[in-house]
């Protein structure tokens, strides 16, 4: 895949980001954001026709094996901060009984 | 002795380990015993490697270290490994009696300085963003944790935001991993001497900025501060302010040496966003009513000033003055906040017009409150007044610069004449708790700050291995501007802030969407690439 397109990848979480009026929405832009990243980071350590960084005898060409060891990191914790960010959106539609951020930012305290 | 590093961050994580699991009454004992032993283990490793940071370097486990995980300390990083210590055990003196009931708190609390410390100390980028987002989920849960719908709104919109921002660090990192084959931060201040300036490396220097900008909220990105700090409760308020902030700073002075050697002149950019963000951190701070809000609003006004010292990462006149103010603000800022969650809790109500009779009702917290003022505003023989005026010796030929300094101070006054009007009145009847552990917390850091104030010669040379007997803080020039900024501050109050205005309500009900909060960010990038990629 080119990385241009993960590039395309970030644009359309960052564009979801700055006009969606949901709390959920934006989540799921940033976790866009991150797939990009993601995506991209794997492509560059990927070679055409590379095997699996797994070496037994005879590799010659195989994949980078640090950016697949990041990125594993990178999805825990991105699963992590998804997991908190969507329970603390349950609580604000608790408190407000809405998850418009409009509604949420202009009111004074929840209930 | 040399894995003391790896001690420092496992002792807090397995103290708050052991917390969560037995949760028993006398758990806040093991917190403080935690504590114990970090700061013995702390005081041994700065008397081993003082002056010597260059043996410090620790590679795990036997790697190669252009990708091995390693740990580096220095005088930075000793320094605020001190205060990092320091502060928690105020706040956790401070929170002793929640300690002994709320677990969880307790936990969070420990853990997220176990993680504060290993931030400090990793020499590797891809760990440094891995400790950031456990920072921010951490930060996010603490200031969720009062459990009002205006904590969860807050947790969230820091959390959404802070995570945004640190997938441009990523990207950066993948960018710098592509260009140079590693991510040691010392590899990579190596190598970046041999390339020129890449555009690549332009690129990632202004994905790593635009973080650090959302972290430690500098104008236009600092929109999640004053929510996140105004309603979380006060102690986890005074650590995020006094201490948490400071991580975005300290990443700043750790990348920026990282780009040392890629010619990048970020000096004038990043001096005029400090200003900035010092001025309308003080134009919001001014227009507020509620006690915690104008305190986070200083917050932001005081990494401005801290920001415009930075700036001149290799000049060392108004580096040592930022660095100064970076531990001074700590100190101020903490007590400050302590305080007014000691007189928040009596009055029940945050607005600064309801409170009046502090004085007559806690004469304690009052003189505690009384120098943590004086300290923020710069008044003589405080530790304010050292760092403003070493930053002030940097630009004083400079005009423009220096004023905008004084009208900063100017703005810090007056706001701080109208916060010190809860001290005046009558007294009140409020419920009478006697917190003698909350009073050693304030007593504490206001000695601190006193002391910081007047014995700073010795003590920037032992701790920061700085010389400063050269500045000459104790001019005339000095106190008269002082004095002046005092007079000026009380006739703007009387006559401009005290009547309520217009202009003054407009500003105060101002309050940034989330969208636009999003949309400046992306505008930010833009602003960095034509600054330092395209121009």
């Amino acid at each position: 895949m080119d990385p241009m397109l993960t590039f395309l990848v970030i644009l359309i979480g960052m564009y979801g980001l700055s006009t969606s009026k949901n709390i959920i929405k934006s989540v799921f832009s940033v976790t866009i954001i991150e797939s990009g990243v993601i995506l991209l980071f794997l492509n560059l350590g990927n070679w055409q026709g590379g095997s699996i960084p797994i070496i037994n005898g005879a590799a010659d060409l195989i994949a980078d094996p640090l950016p697949q060891a990041l990125m594993i990191t990178t999805i825990v914790i991105g699963s992590t901060v998804t997991a908190l960010a969507l329970m603390l959106c349950i609580k604000v539609f608790h408190h407000y009984g809405t998850v418009e951020w409009r509604e949420i930012l202009r009111r004074g305290e929840g209930k | 002795m040399h894995f003391i590093p790896v001690y420092l961050i496992f002792v807090p994580v397995l103290a708050a380990l052991f917390i969560y699991v037995f949760k028993s009454r006398h758990m806040n004992w093991l917190a403080l015993a935690a504590q114990a032993v970090l700061t013995v283990l702390l005081v041994l490793y700065y008397r081993e490697f003082s002056g010597q940071y260059e043996n410090t370097l620790i590679v795990f486990g036997g790697w190669n270290d252009r990708i091995g995980i390693s740990l580096v300390n220095d005088e930075i990083s000793m320094s605020f490994m001190f205060l990092t210590v320091f502060s928690w055990w105020m706040v956790l003196i401070y929170t002793f009696e929640q300690g002994k009931t709320n677990h969880n708190f307790l936990f969070f609390l420990m853990f997220l300085e176990g993680v504060f410390l290993a931030l400090l100390q990793t020499n590797d980028l891809f760990n440094m963003f891995v400790f950031i987002e456990l920072l921010s989920i951490l930060v996010a849960v603490l200031i969720a944790f009062k459990k009002t719908g205006d904590a969860f709104r807050a947790g969230l919109y820091y959390l959404v935001i802070s995570k945004a921002a640190m997938m441009m660090f990523l990207l950066s990192i993948i960018l710098v991993y592509n260009s140079f084959g590693t991510i040691n931060i010392l590899l990579v201040r190596e190598a970046m001497q041999s390339t020129d300036s890449l555009t690549v490396v332009r690129l990632s220097y202004v994905l790593f900025m635009v973080a650090v900008m959302v972290k430690s909220a500098f104008v236009p990105l600092y929109s999640w501060l004053p929510r996140a700090h105004g309603v979380a409760e006060s102690g986890i308020s005074a650590l995020l302010s006094g201490l948490v902030v400071k991580g975005g700073l300290y990443l700043f002075i750790r990348l920026n040496q990282m780009y040392e050697y890629a010619n990048l002149n970020y000096a004038d950019f990043f001096y005029w966003i400090g200003a900035l963000t010092a001025v309308v951190g003080v134009m919001f701070a001014l227009s507020q009513k509620d006690m915690k809000q104008i305190l986070a609003y200083h917050t932001i006004s005081q990494i401005g000033i801290v920001m415009m010292g930075l700036s001149k990462l290799h000049d060392p006149d108004m580096f040592i003055g930022g660095f100064l103010h970076i531990f001074n603000h700590a100190l101020f800022k903490s007590l400050l906040f302590l305080g007014a969650g000691v007189i928040i809790s009596a009055y029940r109500t945050k607005k600064v017009t309801d409170i009046r009779g502090v004085m007559r009702t806690m004469p304690f917290v009052s003189v505690f409150m009384i120098i943590g003022m004086l300290s923020i505003t710069g008044a003589p023989f405080f530790n304010g007044f050292i760092s403003k005026s070493i930053i002030k010796y940097g630009i004083v030929d400079s005009g423009i610069r220096y004023w905008i300094l004084f009208v900063v101070n100017i703005g810090t006054a007056t706001s701080f004449i109208k916060m010190s009007q809860i001290f005046f009145g009558p007294k009140t009847m409020t419920i009478r708790i006697r917190k003698p552990l909350k009073n050693f917390a304030l007593m504490s850091l206001a000695f601190a700050c006193v002391m910081l104030g007047n014995f700073y010669i010795p003590i920037s040379e032992g701790f920061f291995g700085f010389r400063v007997q050269y500045i000459d803080i104790g001019t005339w020039a000095n106190f008269f501007d002082y004095f002046l900024a005092l007079t000026i501050g009380y006739v703007f109050y009387r006559f401009v802030i005290a009547p309520d205005p217009v202009p003054v309500r407009y500003i105060r009900e101002h309050k940034m969407t989330f969208q636009q909060a999003n949309y400046l960010f992306v505008v930010m990038i833009v602003v960095l690439l034509t600054v330092f990629v395209w121009w």
